[in-house]
């Protein structure tokens, strides 16, 4: 099977949202309209039209490997940089620097841990409330609540510095949510977490969601994306490569099951030549790494033999049904946890 | 081990090396320090000052000698100008308007008739005590001025005196002449009555002897003459006595000489007898009778004493004798004494009487007093305490802040502050704004410690500290922004930020007293704030002058944190937004 090309990207549109309520946005109407993002440093092009629709309620992932551009198309989504090309646009309107009201109805929540280590979560969190606007008194009662949400209600008044990272992590969410933003930005909200905080935070995105916010979940852990997006934006070198729900961009990988074999030394050439139902989506890569396409799992055996046959030593293989991990593969010729090659 | 050891010593120099802010810091911030201290207290040790001058005014209350002595002089000093105004208040706001006038000079009325008079005077300096530099250096001027002027005035009279003296001098040698001739005179009269008494003595004497000679001679004659003739009578008297006696005598001898031949007879006769009478010799007759004597009124004439009782006839005495006749003692008088100067030796002596001496002048000093009504001595804290206060201030407000702002990029709190709407001057200004706070806080509590423990002053009114101390903090707060826009790493801001504190500090007078700096450092510091905030804080503590005078430099440094707080805004706002 020949590699999967890049599906046109026009079509990612908004869908319906699941569930919630907005203010000012028609349901079924994008909160977040990005079109033809594009963002240079330098001479680097680091993003290159990139473009995102988002409705109220609905979780839309932005998936692509360490260095693809999800954090600048995040800034550029929470208006922290503009853009050299291209316009966003939040609730109909384009935000600017100046436009308050519209700014206090995203929430952000950076990669890093933007938080004030010394203060206590429940101080950060009152102090971010009321920037956003509320009132003192109810910025205490949101913070509280947002606190109960992500499982730090015991922990409010503890400095930051003293909680663990996944505490942190789950506090730095919780600073993005107690306004209760219309638009969720999260730049890769469970890195570095355990998995307990990170399904907590995973559960407290969709319950905001649930709650109406359109949220961007960029991460590059697919599993997150394929366990709470509806859709999702495949990011590569800056580079939109394919967009569209889960589904369909796993169905963008072939939707055949795919091994992963790792050799002791490169694979002899043409070691498998002659094999049936199998087609190698990705270029044998540094450490021996090669990806097949099985039209069957019967072919693991045979392939395995075949390998044994040609001399070559597989110290490891993996074979899992069709994800968007396949999908980016099928689609960028290398895995969503590799490095981005120097040259990006 | 020695590996470990290797290996680490290796690694540090190529953190070292990464970190080229604080690679560059180690050589730069020590250089900028020394630089900056190097010239400010170049002056101290003696560097050569510029060819800026410095403005005196002069108060001529005296209007005398010295007076005109002291402007000629001080016209004379190239350093100087010498503005001469009408009154003290008038140099007063000369010396504290302006940088380059550390003092102003009064030479009080009476000045040089005090110094003529023998009394110590004094010029009166009312100087501003924060520029004790230029201080000392116009009163090294003045103190040499004033010996420069004491000298010559006593040269002056020492002259006067030593024409005197010359004078002096000339009189008594005439006079010691004068004496000496007079000396001389007497000892030759005195060996001519000398010489005269004694030819006087020798005359009188040879004709006293002459004259006694004759006297004598004839008084000799006389009494011979006398005696003679009294002898002759005598003599006449007893030879006719003797005649008598004579005659008795003769009797008495015949019968003497008859008694000495019967005797003899007898003699014979008896012895015949005897020799006849043989055996009867016994029977022999008594011899023979002798004559008779001689009666006795021949005997009593005999025995009659002669009368030699004569009456001595009068010794004529000569008339001569009774006195020296006219003429016969001749004395030669001793000549006349010679004409002594005994005039010209009064004239003299008259004009020996003292003169009118002339006075020795008294000393002319100099005598330091506030300009402001201040003490003079000024308590160093004054100085240490609001300038350090500064200098910790920038410290704390240039690290605070730009590490601050830093700190929250890197966190990425300020971009979730950003995200939340609100302006990012806002979220700068309110963090400046606590900071300024915080600044403002730090100096007052460093007031009231350096005012209980090292007891500084306050001066008249210690709120109006309030003033600068909020100016300077909110000016340094400003430019920690600027800090932070220049200095994007903590690597860097540590480094950069001190240097720049200390460097702001040192420069402004913080450190020392601005006019330890040359010149050019000066006019450099007017674009300082800590220059403006020592002024107004010299002002209120050091200089006690009154509240207002902080105005005007406490606005001067809100000015220039206002300008700061443009420039880092615009350059955070580039940066950060």
């Amino acid at each position: 099977m020949p590699p999967l090309s890049a599906p046109a990207l026009d079509c990612f549109s908004p869908s319906p949202p699941r569930s919630g309520k907005l203010v000012s946005v028609p349901t079924g109407v994008a909160l977040l309209e990005a079109t033809g993002l594009r963002k240079s440093y330098g001479s680097h092009l680091v993003l290159d039209g990139v473009s995102l629709a988002v409705s109220a309620g609905e979780i839309v992932g932005l998936l692509g490997p360490n260095g693809a551009g999800k954090t600048t198309t995040l800034s550029l989504l929470a208006t922290l940089i503009e853009p050299d090309s291209g316009t966003v646009r939040i609730a109909g309107a384009i935000p600017s620097r100046r436009h308050r009201a519209l700014r206090r109805r995203l929430g952000f929540v950076p990669q890093a841990i933007a938080l004030y280590p010394s203060l206590s979560g429940f101080r950060n969190l009152e102090l971010f409330a009321r920037l956003h606007g509320i009132s003192r008194l109810k910025a205490r009662s949101e913070s509280m609540r947002v606190l109960e949400e992500v499982g730090l209600a015991e922990r409010a008044h503890d400095p930051v510095a003293v909680l663990s990272g996944g505490m942190q992590r789950r506090l730095n969410l919780a600073c993005g949510l107690v306004h209760r933003p219309d638009l969720l930005l999260l730049d890769e909200p469970t890195v570095g977490v355990d998995p307990q905080s990170r399904e907590q935070i995973l559960q407290t995105v969709r319950r905001a969601a649930e709650a109406g916010a359109a949220v961007v979940f960029s991460t590059h852990y697919m599993e997150e994306v394929e366990r709470i997006c509806g859709r999702a934006l495949l990011i590569d070198r800056g580079k939109a490569v394919a967009a569209g729900t889960i589904a369909e961009l796993i169905a963008l990988g072939g939707g055949l099951p795919l091994m992963e074999l790792t050799f002791q030394d490169p694979a002899p050439p043409a070691w498998c030549d002659g094999l049936a139902g199998i087609t190698q989506v990705a270029a044998p890569r540094n450490h021996g790494k090669i990806a097949l396409q099985l039209e069957s799992f019967a072919l693991v055996s045979s392939i395995l033999e075949r390998a044994r046959a040609a001399g070559a030593h597989v110290l490891e293989f993996h074979v899992h049904s069709p994800n968007l991990s396949d999908a980016f593969i099928a689609l960028t010729g290398h895995a969503l946890r590799d490095p981005i090659a120097s040259s990006h | 081990m020695l590996r470990t050891i290797a290996l680490t010593f290796l690694n540090e120099f190529r953190l070292l090396v990464q970190d080229r802010v604080g690679l560059f810091m180690l050589l730069l911030a020590p250089l900028v320090i020394i630089a900056v201290a190097g010239f400010s207290l170049g002056n101290l040790y003696g560097a050569r000052m510029t060819a800026h001058t410095y403005t005196l005014p002069l108060v001529d209350d005296d209007h005398g000698a010295v007076a005109r002595a002291i402007a000629a002089a001080l016209a004379d000093e190239s350093a100087v100008t010498v503005v001469r105004v009408a009154n003290l208040d008038r140099a007063r706001v000369i010396v504290s308007d302006r940088d380059r006038a550390p003092l102003a000079i009064v030479i009080p009325a009476g000045t040089t008739a005090d110094l003529a008079a023998g009394r110590d005077a004094h010029i009166l300096l009312y100087v501003d005590p924060i520029k004790r530099l230029e201080i000392s250096a116009i009163e090294f001027r003045i103190a040499d001025l004033c010996r420069r002027v004491t000298a010559g005035a006593q040269a002056e009279v020492r002259a006067r005196l030593a024409d005197g003296s010359a004078d002096l001098r000339a009189r008594l040698s005439r006079i010691s002449a004068d004496l000496e001739a007079l000396h001389s005179g007497i000892a030759d009269y005195q060996r001519q009555l000398t010489n005269a008494r004694s030819s006087a003595e020798g005359q009188l004497q040879t004709q006293i002897r002459r004259q006694m000679r004759s006297t004598i001679d004839a008084l000799r004659a006389q009494t011979q003459a006398a005696v003679q003739r009294s002898v002759e009578q005598a003599r006449a008297t007893i030879t006719s006595q003797l005649a008598a006696r004579r005659d008795a005598i003769s009797a008495v001898t015949i019968y003497l000489v008859a008694l000495q031949a019967s005797e003899r007879d007898f003699d014979r006769w008896f012895t015949a007898l005897k020799a006849a009478a043989g055996s009867h010799a016994g029977a022999i007759p008594p011899p023979p009778a002798f004559p008779p004597p001689p009666t006795p009124a021949a005997l009593a004439e005999l025995a009659k004493p002669i009368d030699l009782a004569f009456t001595a006839p009068p010794i004529p005495i000569p008339a001569a004798s009774n006195a020296v006749p006219a003429g016969a003692i001749t004395i030669k008088l001793p000549p006349p004494p010679p004409a002594l100067p005994v005039p010209q030796l009064r004239a003299d002596l008259e004009a020996l009487a003292p003169p009118a001496l002339p006075v020795i002048p008294g000393t002319l000093g100099w005598t330091e007093r506030p300009v402001s009504g201040a003490n003079a001595n000024v308590n160093s804290f004054d100085q240490y305490v609001p300038g350090f206060g500064i200098t910790f201030l920038l410290i704390g407000m240039l690290l605070g802040i730009s590490l601050g702002l830093i700190d929250e990029r890197d966190w990425g709190t300020l971009a979730r502050l950003r995200v939340s709407g609100a302006p990012l001057s806002g979220t700068l200004i309110g963090k400046l704004l606590a900071r300024f706070v915080v600044g403002l806080l730090q100096m007052v509590v460093l007031f009231a410690i350096g005012y209980a423990l090292f007891g500084v002053s306050l001066g008249r009114s210690p709120a109006m500290l309030l003033m600068p101390a909020a100016a300077i903090s909110f000016a340094a707060a400003a430019f920690g922004l600027i800090i932070a826009c220049v200095a994007r790493t903590h690597d860097s801001v540590m480094p950069f930020g001190t240097v720049v504190a200390m460097t702001m500090s040192a420069i402004g007078g913080c450190w020392w007293p601005l006019d330890f700096e040359p010149w050019w450092m000066r006019d450099f510091a007017q674009f300082l704030p800590t220059t403006w905030t020592m002024l107004a804080f010299n002002n209120l503590m050091i200089r006690d002058l009154p509240p207002i005078s902080a105005l005007w430099p406490s606005l001067a440094t809100i000015t220039l944190g206002i300008v700061f707080l443009a420039v880092g805004l615009f350059g955070a706002s580039r940066l950060y937004d």
